[in-house]
């Protein structure tokens, strides 16, 4: 690990320099109903780069686990598999979403290594930018703290008259040679620190993981806790979408319009829905595994904080306080459900 | 490719990726067809590369055709028996309706085989009651066959059998072979009779009168989600410990490989943890049956 600084005026050369050689994917501003708001899109220049963004709507995910991707296309009788590493450079990801793609990386990985999703990873230089302004519904400062962000490259923090970036991977090192970076003083390495121990969150998370999770997993069979939890629950999955530690799709073929190719694709799906859990059973009949409202409400409580817990070392909720923010009906908020579940 | 089809992919794949994508289907020549019922039909299919198919009693394939999709089912028969696979399709959506428009000498795509199938070496060496009811008896079969083949390799045998009616009876002279057969205490009912039938009419329980269970019999279950609670009752009676009770789970197996969530219940993928699991392991799971 080594820690370097580079001016004000040098980052926006350092940025546009690498923008010219490589894809740059970073937050940038969307206006959405006179209110500004930040996606992750490549960077067209240095300048559109917002490293004071609060939150992304989607998380970075997309760029390793696209909204839609296709697995296997075929044409009549051949196929050819879409595993497709690109290369690319993430640049000001949030530590809370570093710590979410390390869970989807795991995820992705065990048992049967999908390399749909592992190959583009890999392929991928992630930059941690520290947290300039934080999000109105975040509470990342109050769960899993016991989990640190590792699958990052190069950490960069704004400080007093440029930046500190620290290159954590040969990787993130060799972003150095874009930029006139010199190395950094003590002095530069105490604002960098200070800078990231700063923000504070606006909302909070009670109790550690292990109780949450212990408390969380006690309450299932309280039905009607999740029933009039979900009450106002509109199935619409908007909370699993902007999830960055969702990662749970549905499968489609389709045909191109000469009925001869097409393709299998693999599109986020939400388990918020209501076919999610569906089958069929033959002669009309069907069975529906998740079937009311609040079974489904309650099974995306019991997967982000505490059936995962155990393989993860902590909760699958970084809390980003997208879901609070998406959720038409304000009934998401992971605070608001956990805090009020009495301890078992 | 040719240019008709989009390419969304940046880079081509490389060959290694190509061989790792656990999304590329494998094919599969069907070999015979037998329509068992209405509904369904049974395909015996052998790999189109001429390997032979390394699977275990109670695994799952994904069989699907490309523009139509996949579905998740059991391998109906058993791999002691030569270098081709059993599966049943019943027709009840769009990807099972277009794979019962195949005939002989066509190609289904399949990936797997997936999943836990029946503990073998739990239940070598003790009595075994299989319980199958409905669509139930194709993953079970699996293990039927393969009792019979290695029937040295385990005491008793015992198999239910339980159809909605007799003309919903699969595998009909797999059935008329075990009637006869001294390697197993066959038993068999249908919950509604018509004139031809002359056997037990009654839910798959009522047959548990007809013969005696030990209680360290091994016992195997597959059926509709509403038979397990009743099946488990009578084996409470019986006093067979819950860790010699295995069960074969059906859920939405989109994936196959334990990632699109579509088949959770609790905390366990059925495709990858199960579809076969020890009562014991899943009876704490409220979701599970």
């Amino acid at each position: 690990m080594s820690s370097h600084f580079i001016t004000g005026t040098d980052f926006t050369a350092f940025l546009a320099g690498l923008i010219k050689e490589k894809k740059v994917v970073g937050p940038v501003a969307k206006t959405s109903r006179q209110q500004e708001k930040f996606v992750f899109a490549q960077l067209e220049r240095a300048e559109d780069l917002r490293l004071d963004h609060d939150v992304t709507i989607l998380p970075p995910k997309k760029e390793f686990f696209p909204t839609q991707q296709d697995l296997v296309r075929f044409d009549g009788p051949r196929r050819e598999g879409c595993v497709a590493p690109e290369e690319k450079v993430l640049f000001g990801v949030h530590f809370y979403d570093v710590k979410a793609l390390d869970m989807t990386d795991l995820l992705f990985k065990e048992r049967n290594d999908d390399r749909n999703y592992t190959a583009r990873r890999e392929a991928a230089t992630v930059v941690i930018a520290n947290v300039q302004k934080v999000s109105p519904r975040a509470f990342w400062a109050t769960v899993g703290r016991e989990v640190q962000p590792q699958g990052h490259d190069a950490w960069l923090t704004r400080v007093t008259g440029g930046y500190v970036l620290e290159a954590r991977t040969p990787k993130g090192e060799a972003l150095l040679k874009y930029g006139k970076f010199s190395a950094a003083t003590p002095a530069h390495s105490e604002s960098a620190r200070q800078a990231n121990a700063e923000p504070k969150c606006p909302e909070h998370l009670n109790g550690d993981s292990v109780t949450n999770a212990r408390k969380v997993r006690a309450a299932f069979a309280k039905e009607d806790l999740w029933k009039k939890l979900a009450e106002d629950c509109f199935s619409c999955g908007s909370c699993n979408t902007v999830c960055p530690t969702c990662y749970c799709f549905d499968v489609q073929d389709w045909w191109n319009v000469d009925q001869k190719s097409g393709a299998r694709t693999r599109y986020w799906d939400a388990c918020l829905t209501e076919d999610f859990a569906k089958i069929s059973l033959g002669a009309g009949a069907t069975e529906n595994f998740r079937e009311s409202r609040g079974e489904r409400f309650r099974h995306r409580f019991m997967r982000k904080a505490a059936y995962l817990n155990e393989k993860l070392g902590g909760p699958a909720c970084v809390g980003c306080g997208r879901c609070s923010a998406a959720c038409t009906a304000d009934i998401a908020d992971p605070t608001a459900v956990i805090n009020n579940i009495p301890e078992a | 490719m040719p240019a008709t089809t989009p390419c969304r992919c940046a880079t081509p794949n490389s060959a290694q990726d190509q061989k790792e994508n656990i999304f590329l289907p494998r094919e599969a020549t069907i070999i015979r067809l037998e329509k068992t019922t209405e509904m369904e039909r049974i395909f015996t299919l052998r790999l189109a590369d001429g390997s032979q198919m390394k699977f275990e009693p109670g695994q799952i394939l994904e069989v699907g055709l490309m523009g139509y999709g996949e579905i998740p089912l059991g391998l109906a028969s058993s791999p002691t028996r030569t270098n081709t696979f059993d599966i049943v399709v019943r027709s009840v959506g769009r990807v099972s309706q277009a794979i019962n428009t195949l005939g002989k000498g066509d190609t289904l795509l399949i990936r797997g085989p997936w999943g836990h199938g029946f503990p073998l070496e739990n239940l070598r060496g003790h009595d075994l009651l299989i319980i199958a009811g409905g669509i139930g008896l194709c993953p079970t079969r699996s293990l039927i066959q393969y009792t019979l083949d290695r029937r040295q390799e385990f005491k008793r045998f015992i198999l239910f059998y339980g159809a909605r009616d007799p003309q919903q009876q699969l595998f009909t002279s797999d059935l008329a072979d075990w009637r006869k057969s001294k390697d197993v205490d066959y038993h068999e009912t249908v919950d509604k009779s018509d004139p031809t039938w002359k056997g037990n009419v009654g839910v798959i329980t009522t047959l548990f009168s007809k013969t005696k269970i030990d209680p360290g019999t091994r016992v195997v279950i597959c059926g509709p989600p509403i038979m397990f609670k009743f099946v488990i009752r009578e084996l409470d009676k019986l006093g067979i410990p819950h860790e010699n009770v295995f069960v074969d789970l059906e859920r939405r197996m989109k994936c196959g490989v334990g990632k699109c969530g579509h088949c959770q219940m609790n905390d366990k993928y059925v495709c990858t943890d199960g579809p076969v699991f020890a009562f014991s392991e899943i009876e704490r799971l409220e979701e599970a049956i």
